[in-house]
């Protein structure tokens, strides 16, 4: 049943997310071909400038509109009427928040390789190119220079970081909206409410962890390796476990408190 | 095994209020059932904990022998009171929708009904009127070989001529196993179908009865009894 919840929740996404995504592939071609061009001076710089803020207003676009739609979609297809079609369905409670969190992963991990694709599609047509690509290169230097044998691990890691943190805002945002719908006539400001006093939960104790580790670690730190070697791994356990305590709490939730209007 | 549902010491507790008050309610197959009580009453609360929509305070309810889980979802077709269909998806959509999460779906049944309601199964449900989507969400509830049918009020919203259409499609579309539970407050329209009636008030069951028995019985309609059990 899984399968079938992707299916169709990839359909619901994708009608709205491929259109903004084929607006942001055009305006990085056009930019690509008039920024190629090199005139700066005259009518075409006029349409020049113009198309590169059409381009630079498409990333944002595609940048807000993924992270708003997504979580418009949850609220929406699962906490207003829609909610009576999605939880009778005959599957579980945490097939519906699987369905959903895979999806808008993937679409977050998506709309982020697209932007930096069509940034390096744009810039390789710039006279800044060879500059920026060889800061790139002098920061993967430095990375192996001063992490050695740890460069590998570093890269996983941090791979694994931006997974984790990825879904990590999803989840917090599932888990305030299942909190924000107990409470009737004022679900989204409910939502939004729980979402803040949550996020100073996060900040509180993330502070504490911070002030309790450099004491117990102290000096080892000052060594750029404890990043993979330490600071990396407590990060994204921290991480792996409010990810847990939200995916628990947004099922428990659903199954026991559901809450539809 | 002949009963489809039952409930036992089933209580339902809102904040401050008690919905549904240590119910005992058993209903058995190949019956179509009114649940009838005035609003607020306990009777959209009943059908939400059928439909695993809520979870009881107390009691149990069980449908086939189960609790309300994904097993049970598979048997119980269920239309709310809501418009419940994503407004972007075409009338089509709707029923590729229904075919791939219900094994007891029957496309062909749920096409020939917008055949004759004259739908166009093309149209984008956000075109389409209240009363008009409605209709489209009872045919594609009444298109599946459920055993258990429960209908929120699923002739308020449409006009005399359509709930004509509606009832008969109730009638003949539910097969000798299986119970159709309709909740309404609108009984004169119903009543002709009726093979049993639950009322329901203020939580409690006061009645739950066959139809012929009460007309022998009191020698008066469901309506009129109704009007006589629930006076302001």
């Amino acid at each position: 049943m899984l399968g079938k919840l992707l299916k169709h929740e990839f359909k619901a996404t994708s009608r709205l997310l491929l259109p903004l995504f084929l607006i942001l592939a055009v305006l990085t071609i056009m930019d690509r071909i008039v920024l190629g061009l090199n005139v700066f001076e005259g009518i075409f710089a006029t349409i020049s400038g113009f198309i590169t803020f059409a381009y630079v207003i498409s990333i944002i676009a595609v940048v807000v509109v993924t992270t708003v739609f997504v979580i418009y979609r949850f609220y929406k297809n699962l906490m207003t009427d829609e909610g009576y079609l999605m939880f009778t369905l005959p599957v579980k409670p945490s097939e519906l928040i699987n369905s959903k969190l895979l999806v808008a992963t993937l679409w977050t991990i998506v709309s982020t390789i697209a932007i930096l694709l069509s940034l390096i599609i744009v810039f390789s047509g710039t006279s800044y190119f060879p500059e920026i690509k060889d800061g790139f290169a002098l920061v993967f230097e430095q990375i192996s220079l001063q992490l050695g044998s740890y460069a590998n691990l570093f890269y996983i890691e941090l791979f694994v970081l931006i997974i984790v943190s990825i879904i990590n805002n999803i989840l917090m945002v599932y888990v305030s909206i299942a909190i924000g719908q107990l409470i009737n006539g004022h679900k989204i400001l409910g939502s939004i409410g729980a979402y803040i006093v949550i996020s100073v939960i996060i900040q509180i104790v993330s502070v504490v962890a911070l002030g309790v580790f450099s004491l117990i670690l102290g000096r080892t730190i000052e060594n750029v390796s404890a990043l993979p070697q330490i600071l990396f791994p407590l990060v994204i356990i921290g991480l792996v476990v409010t990810n847990i305590l939200y995916y628990w709490g947004t099922n428990f939730l659903f199954k026991r408190k559901l809450n539809l209007d | 095994m002949n009963t489809i549902l039952e409930c036992k010491s089933l209580t339902k507790k809102y904040s401050s209020l008690t919905a549904l008050d240590n119910v005992n309610l058993t209903l058995e197959r190949g019956r179509i059932i009114g649940l009838l009580g005035p609003n607020g009453s306990g009777k959209t609360t009943l059908i939400k904990l059928i439909n695993g929509l809520l979870v009881q305070n107390s009691g149990e309810l069980l449908i086939n022998g189960k609790s309300p889980n994904p097993e049970t979802k598979k048997v119980v077709s269920y239309l709310p009171e809501k418009t419940y269909l994503p407004d972007w998806m075409r009338v089509s959509d709707t029923i590729n929708f229904f075919k791939d999460f219900y094994q007891d779906f029957d496309e062909k049944r749920a096409y020939d009904m917008l055949t004759r309601l004259q739908l166009d199964p093309s149209r984008r449900l956000k075109s389409l009127s209240k009363g008009t989507k409605e209709k489209v969400q009872l045919i594609l509830v009444m298109s599946r070989q459920a055993d258990l049918y429960c209908l929120d009020e699923p002739i308020g919203g449409v006009d005399p001529a359509a709930r004509d259409y509606i009832l008969n499609t109730i009638i003949s579309n539910y097969n000798e196993n299986a119970t159709v539970l309709i909740s309404t407050h609108l009984i004169a329209d119903i009543e002709k179908i009726l093979d049993e009636v639950v009322f329901i008030k203020n939580g409690h069951v006061t009645l739950h009865e066959s139809v012929d028995d009460i007309r022998s019985k009191e020698g008066k309609s469901i309506d009129t009894l109704f009007r006589e059990v629930f006076k302001c």
